[in-house]
């Protein structure tokens, strides 16, 4: 029969860990709200950049962009990886992370040149950590991430992707926001945006001033910015949601072994004033 | 006269949805007015005063930080990184900005990456006191380095 004093320690421990855990999942669930908000003003706007560019793009049949098309290629690979700056959010930055390696992976399989901009202290602390070529890194940025922020970082992955000739393609992991349980890693090519869908033209043409290859090339920041912009929206709203389900889940574990630990508490009381009692009685007993 | 549907769409919020008269916007090659029933088009807009006719006839002013505007057969719509209507946008922060643009153009004088960026929030500001009625009225062109 465990001590009555170590149970009644053991009880204090778990209580004030689920202090934190209840206190986590409540600050995780103020910002979540924000975030979810702040997600969902940041999606029409890259969508309807995209489905410009696409009309544009499917209008002219001898559409060439450098952005669409690129013609000297060795294989070099930029991945953006966005992760969360904190941890204790489940499986949040685990399933993002593995997903990125993965990537990695798989590029250096085919002889390519992976090489990372990290978004996120988690994200950035790994790639450092597994020795990574990196671009540039951003942390503590998500909470407050702004659309100049991104539009920078757009500018820098522009530039990057114009002036070497051996870069590839653009890409980028995030995780995107489904529903308050359920956030969905992604992996999606940004550059060269080689699968604009097709759409069907109507007859009357559209007039694009300038030119439908400058209105197209000055979309190109906009879009990747509202992107960006966007998938740390998303991320940032996914983080909140893991780690609030999370914390929930930590506070319930807690309130259950509060409560078997308050059982077993009971039980070694009441067995240890029983026995009390018979050691009276006993002794009442044996001095008649 | 006849109505049409017009959105401005930026990352942070939908500034407007809904049905207007007529919208005049400055796009790079000038000033263009768009009524319901124009034909297809797009073009970039500068960073500048778009002046919008709402269904009620009244006229509103918003100042838009550079963008694009498309019209399609069913609708109108601006894509813009910011923008605001006149009468939201708040003096002294733009003068703020203006001033912080400002001593950023200084600082990075031989920076052309970092320069061209101040002009282009030099730009903005100016925008926004220009639209908002406390400005000189004409924006500054960037400074070529």
């Amino acid at each position: 029969m465990p001590n009555l004093k170590d149970i009644k320690r053991r009880i204090h421990s778990v209580e004030s860990t689920m202090q934190i855990t209840k206190a986590m999942e409540l600050v995780a669930s103020s910002k979540f709200r924000h975030a979810k908000d702040r997600a969902e003003t940041a999606e029409p706007f890259y969508r309807s950049i995209y489905q410009l560019m696409a009309e544009i793009a499917s209008e002219d049949p001898y559409f060439n962009s450098q952005y669409v098309h690129k013609q000297t290629a060795d294989g070099a690979v930029l991945l953006i990886v966005i992760a969360g700056d904190r941890g204790l959010a489940g499986g949040f930055n685990s399933a993002i992370l593995r997903m990125a390696q993965a990537r990695i992976d798989e590029v250096r399989a085919q002889g390519g040149n992976p090489i990372v901009m990290p978004i996120g202290q988690k994200a950035v602390d790994y790639f450092v950590r597994r020795g990574e070529k990196l671009l540039k890194t951003y942390d503590h940025v998500a909470e407050h991430a702004s659309i100049y922020l991104a539009m920078d970082m757009a500018e820098l992955v522009l530039q990057t992707y114009k002036r070497h000739e051996s870069l590839c393609s653009v890409e980028l992991i995030f995780t995107n926001y489904v529903s308050p349980i359920k956030q969905l890693p992604e992996h999606m090519q940004v550059i060269p945006l080689s699968e604009l869908p097709e759409l069907d033209q109507k007859k009357s043409a559209v007039e694009y001033e300038p030119s439908p290859e400058v209105l197209f090339d000055k979309l190109v920041p906009q879009y990747l910015a509202g992107l960006i912009y966007g998938a740390i929206a998303e991320s940032f709203a996914s983080e909140q949601a893991a780690r609030r389900t999370a914390m929930e889940n930590a506070t319930d574990n807690a309130t259950e072994m509060i409560d078997n630990l308050s059982l077993q508490y009971n039980r070694a009381r009441q067995s240890a004033i029983t026995q009390e009692i018979t050691e009276i009685v006993g002794g009442a007993n044996a001095q008649q | 006269m006849r109505l049409f549907k017009f959105t401005i769409v930026t990352p942070h919020r939908t500034l407007f949805d809904g049905e207007i008269q007529e919208v005049i916007a400055r796009t790079t090659e000038g000033d263009v007015g768009i009524l319901a029933g124009h034909a297809r088009y797009a073009a970039i807009l500068k960073t500048g005063v778009m002046t919008v006719k709402m269904e009620n006839g009244s006229i509103r002013k918003a100042a838009v930080a550079g963008g694009v505007i498309k019209v399609s057969d069913d609708k109108t719509t601006v894509l813009s990184t910011a923008a605001e209507w006149a009468e939201e946008i708040d003096p002294d922060w733009a003068e703020r900005s203006r001033q912080d643009a400002l001593a950023k153009i200084e600082q990075a004088k031989n920076e052309p990456d970092r320069l061209e960026r101040a002009n282009l929030k030099l730009q903005r500001a100016l925008n926004r006191l220009s639209v908002s009625g406390h400005g000189t009225g004409t924006i500054q062109a960037p400074k070529k380095k």
